[in-house]
Formats: C-alpha cells, structure tokens, sequence
C-alpha cells in the first residue's frame, strides 16, 4: 500500500519536473508582452500568435537555410553509410575489424579537437559561410554512425541470401542494388531520422561555419534570439518552439523509429 | 579481383571522409598545437610544448578542466541511477507506464539551443519559473539565484543535463529489465525473496551490459558539452560554470590565440580517447 502511494506521489514529481520547462515555454510563447507580467506558471488568458508571427519573421530565413541543408546532408550520409555498411556486413576482407573500429571511433572526437582545421579547410575550399560547406561537415562525421547503424542492421539480412547471388556470378556492386538496397527501407527510416534530428539539432558547427543570415541554420539564429534583449520572453520561446518541432514530431509521431536509432546506436555494438 | 575492387568503391567514401576529417584533422591540431600559429597560413613555427606549459599554469584553464570532469562525473552517476530507479519504477506497473516512458524521452528531443532558451527562463532569478513556483508554494524563502550565482551555476547545468538524457537512461534499463528471464524472478519468489531482494540480487546485476552502454554515450556527451554551457552561462559567472569546450572556444574564436586553443582542443582529444577507447574495447564496438 506504501509502496504503491510512494510510487504514485515520484511519479507525479516526475512528470512535473519532465513537462514543466515545456509548459513554461508554450505558455509564455502564446502570451503578449502585457501578459508576461503574470508570469511563466499562470496560463496565458487568450492564445496570441503574435510572438511566432515576430520569431518567424526573425528566424523564417533560418528554417529555409535548415531544411536546405538538413534534408541533402541527411540523405547523402544515410546513403553512404548504406553502402559502407553493406560491404563491412556482408565481406570478410583483411583488416576489415581494424578499418570499421576507426570508423567508428571517430564519432568520439571531441568536435574542439578537430575544430580549428576544419573552420581552416572549409574556408579554404571555399564554402566557409555556406550550406554546401556544412554538409560536407555532416556528412563526414555522419559517417561513423549511419556506417555502423547500417551494418547492424544488414547484420540481420541472411548470409544465403547475398551467398547464393554471389554463386549465380552477381558483384558487389549488383547485390546492393538487386538484393540489399530493397531490403533496406525500415534501415533507412531509423537512420535518417537519427540523422536528420542530430544535424537539424546541431549548434556548434553552425556556428562556426556560418556567418550572417544568408546560410545561418534554425538554431544558430535562435540562440541569437536569445542573445538579444530586444526579443521579448515571448518571442523567444515562440522561436524555441517552432525550432523544436520538427524533431518533435518524429518523436510524437514516429516514437519506435526514434527509439530504435538511440537504443542500436548505444547498446549495440 | 573484381570482386575487391568494387568492395573497395563501397568502402571509400566512409574512408576518405573519416580520414580526413576525423584523423587528419586531428593531427592538425595536434600539430598546431606545438606552433606559435596565429591564423594565417597554415602552418605556424614550431615551439615545441610551450602552449602546454601555459595551458597547464593557466588557473583559468585548469578550472575549466576541474568542471569538465566534476560534471561529467556527477553527470554520469547521477543520470545513470536516476534513470535506473525511474525504469525500476515503471517496471513495478502502474497504469499509464507508457506513456510516462514517452513523457521521460521527451527533453531529449530538443537541441541544446531550444533546452538552454528554456531553462534559461526556467532558472532566471526574478521572473522564473523556478522561484515563482517556489514563491507560489508558499516557499519563497527557498529561492535560488540559481545560474546568476558562481556556487550554483555548474549545478544548473548538470540538472538541465539530467533533464534531458535521463529518459534515454530509463528507456535502456526498462527494455534491459524487461529481458531479464521470468524463470530466474519465479525462482527467487519460491525462494521467498521480497521485491526489493529480487530487483537487488537479480534484476540489477544483470544491467551490466546496458550499464556499459549508458555510461559510454552519456561519456560521450558529457565530455563534449559545449552549447548549454555557452548559451546558458557563458562560462560564468566569475568562470565558475566554465569547461574545457567552451575554454577552447573563446580562446579561439573571441581572443585569436589559435595555437593555444589548438592545445587546449587536443587536450580534450587525448582526454576523449583515453576514457573512450577502453570502453568501446569493453562494449565490443564495431566489431
């Protein structure tokens, strides 16, 4: 009897201490500059859409540069860890252990480690301060991950089945396209969703490859918001929102797909 | 033959990129670190280990340091066993378990910009949530200054961190505890053992697999935590909340010391990998 009221009363703490930053935000968000006077705990008195309207038109370049950049680098590093892991699942080859242990490895890097030559290169390429010059850096070190993801998850497709299509004289190249890649719809889904919320999520490359409005991705201007006193508390938690909700629906909408990239990218190995 | 060097065209571009971006670029730094570099050019003049002297006598660095391993420290051990306890919870069953464990995944949904925007309110001394709840409860003598205060500043950063990778903890243990064989728990109940033994002497024992997992990826996090630090507290005040991402940051990008910032970049690097690689050889990765 104890137990089970102690358990009721933690998990009421619980939820209150997970969704009461959330409500804070919404509510302050559809709250007018009068209103804020009330504080962020008494629930707004009329919705007013007037903060996203301002955050909008403060951010609404933002989300076009995100979603430019976002979808391609989201797509390209799915892809090549397709096929990367395609070949490390399915061909025993030497120093294969070796080659994919380093792989990975490098999606442990601290980014400061390598910060400085890669603000350095993309400079020198010329693509500093562009979309092209934060997808290549997505994709690069989306490798580690999407490589090791895929591998897994051909790890689960038969060994006959690609065997037997080697003995009918099928290549490599040819068992990915006829066999593998029809395979790899649900692979596809976990990843790029694991992709897309990580790099649509990033801050610190953004931040650091970009300069100005004209390729500054959602969350690099929406810590502007916030780093000027001239958005009100509304208008910057309209901003955080509206940056917040297209991973948001994924994990509303798509919660075992979402549970699946963050339960095989930690567990297994 | 063919067959490899069409293998070889699949595994290039991994290669390639990892290569370059990942180990070259690490070995730039590395090398930049042991010059007197300032930005321009690519290669500065050699200077041996003198940016290291001045990184390990500089108070400021070596705070920054200290914070970095205090909180992922208290990071590691605090969200492991909250998120432990929370899926233990869940498991005794009670209605709405689902739901709750949607509830706890939540947080982790967000970027660090859209987390620090919210507890930045969450936490503001006046006008925030927290003191106003606090007030409303009639408990307003417990109001904190919360990340305006040196003292607390770092605690405030661990409790938004906890915040958001705490449901991923809970959602591990729970499937981990899920897979513990009915047989061994019917066994123990024959053998009369209270839940508190069972969950004690069999459930908890056999997490050590996630347990591995988990500390490994909160690690991961946890060494690199850079964007709420920098957008929450700026490092401050008075650098209490500062560490060595956010150091290397504005050495390097707001004083221009590039060389030195590399040193403090490669520090974090050797720190990376030798708490990183025993632990990917204990969790069998990629292999």
């Amino acid at each position: 009897m104890n137990a089970r009221v102690l358990s009721y009363f933690a998990s009421v703490v619980l939820v209150i201490f997970y969704l009461l930053p959330i409500y804070t935000t919404v509510n302050v968000s559809l709250k007018t500059t009068q209103g804020l006077v009330a504080g962020p705990i008494t629930p707004a008195e009329t919705l007013y859409f007037g903060a996203y309207v301002e955050a909008f038109s403060r951010t609404g370049r933002a989300f076009l540069n995100s979603f430019m950049m976002v979808l391609p680098a989201t797509l390209i590093s799915s892809f090549l860890g397709s096929t990367g892991g395609y070949a490390f699942s399915k061909f025993r080859f030497k120093g294969a252990d070796i080659l994919l242990f380093l792989i990975v490895l490098g999606f442990y890097i601290p980014p400061q480690a390598i910060l400085i030559p890669l603000v350095k290169f993309i400079a020198d390429i010329g693509l500093f301060n562009t979309s092209a010059g934060l997808i290549l850096t997505h994709v690069a070190y989306g490798m580690p991950i999407t490589t090791l993801l895929f591998k897994n998850y051909y790890g689960n497709i038969p060994r006959d089945i690609t065997d037997s299509a080697e003995v009918d004289g099928a290549g490599v190249g040819s068992i990915y396209r006829r066999i593998i890649l029809p395979l790899s719809l649900p692979g596809f889904a976990v990843v790029t969703i694991f992709q897309f919320t990580n790099i649509w999520n990033e801050f610190l490359f953004a931040l650091t490859l970009t300069l100005g409005e004209s390729s500054q991705p959602v969350t690099v201007a929406i810590a502007n918001l916030k780093g000027t006193t001239l958005a009100a508390w509304n208008v910057q938690m309209a901003g955080a929102m509206m940056g917040a909700l297209p991973v948001l629906l994924f994990y509303i909408f798509a919660t075992k797909l979402v549970v699946k990239g963050l339960t095989e990218g930690a567990v297994k190995g | 033959m063919r067959t490899s060097r069409n293998l070889l065209f699949f595994l290039l571009p991994a290669t390639i990129l990892v290569g370059i971006f990942v180990y070259c670029f690490a070995a730039w730094t590395g090398y930049l670190s042991l010059t007197d570099w300032r930005g321009i050019g690519h290669f500065g003049e050699f200077i041996g280990f003198s940016n290291y002297e001045s990184l390990f006598q500089n108070s400021v660095a070596m705070n920054a340091l200290v914070n970095t391993l205090v909180l992922a420290v208290a990071f590691i051990v605090v969200t492991t066993a909250w998120g432990l306890g929370v899926a233990i919870l869940l498991e005794m069953g009670f209605k709405g378990a689902g739901l709750m464990k949607a509830i706890c995944l939540l947080p982790l949904s967000f970027s660090f910009v859209v987390s620090a925007t919210m507890w930045t309110w969450m936490f503001a001394p006046v006008q925030g949530t927290l003191n106003t709840l606090l007030r409303m409860l009639q408990l307003g003598f417990l109001c904190q200054p919360w990340i305006t205060s040196p003292s607390e500043s770092l605690f405030c950063v661990l409790i938004v961190y906890v915040w958001q990778f705490s449901g991923f903890v809970t959602l591990i243990y729970f499937a981990g505890i899920r897979a513990v064989p009915q047989e061994f728990l019917e066994a123990a109940e024959i053998d009369g053992a209270s839940t508190f033994q069972k969950y004690r002497n069999i459930v908890v024992p056999l997490q050590k697999g996630e347990t591995v997992g988990v500390v490994t990826i909160l690690l991961f996090y946890a060494l690199r935590v850079f964007d709420l630090v920098y957008l929450m507290t700026g490092g401050g005040p008075a650098l209490s909340s500062e560490v060595l991402a956010t150091y290397m940051y504005r050495v390097t990008f707001n004083q221009n010391l590039f060389a030195y910032g590399a040193s403090v970049g490669f520090l974090l690097f050797i720190l990376a990998m030798a708490i990183m690689i025993p632990f990917l050889y204990l969790t069998g990765r990629g292999r």
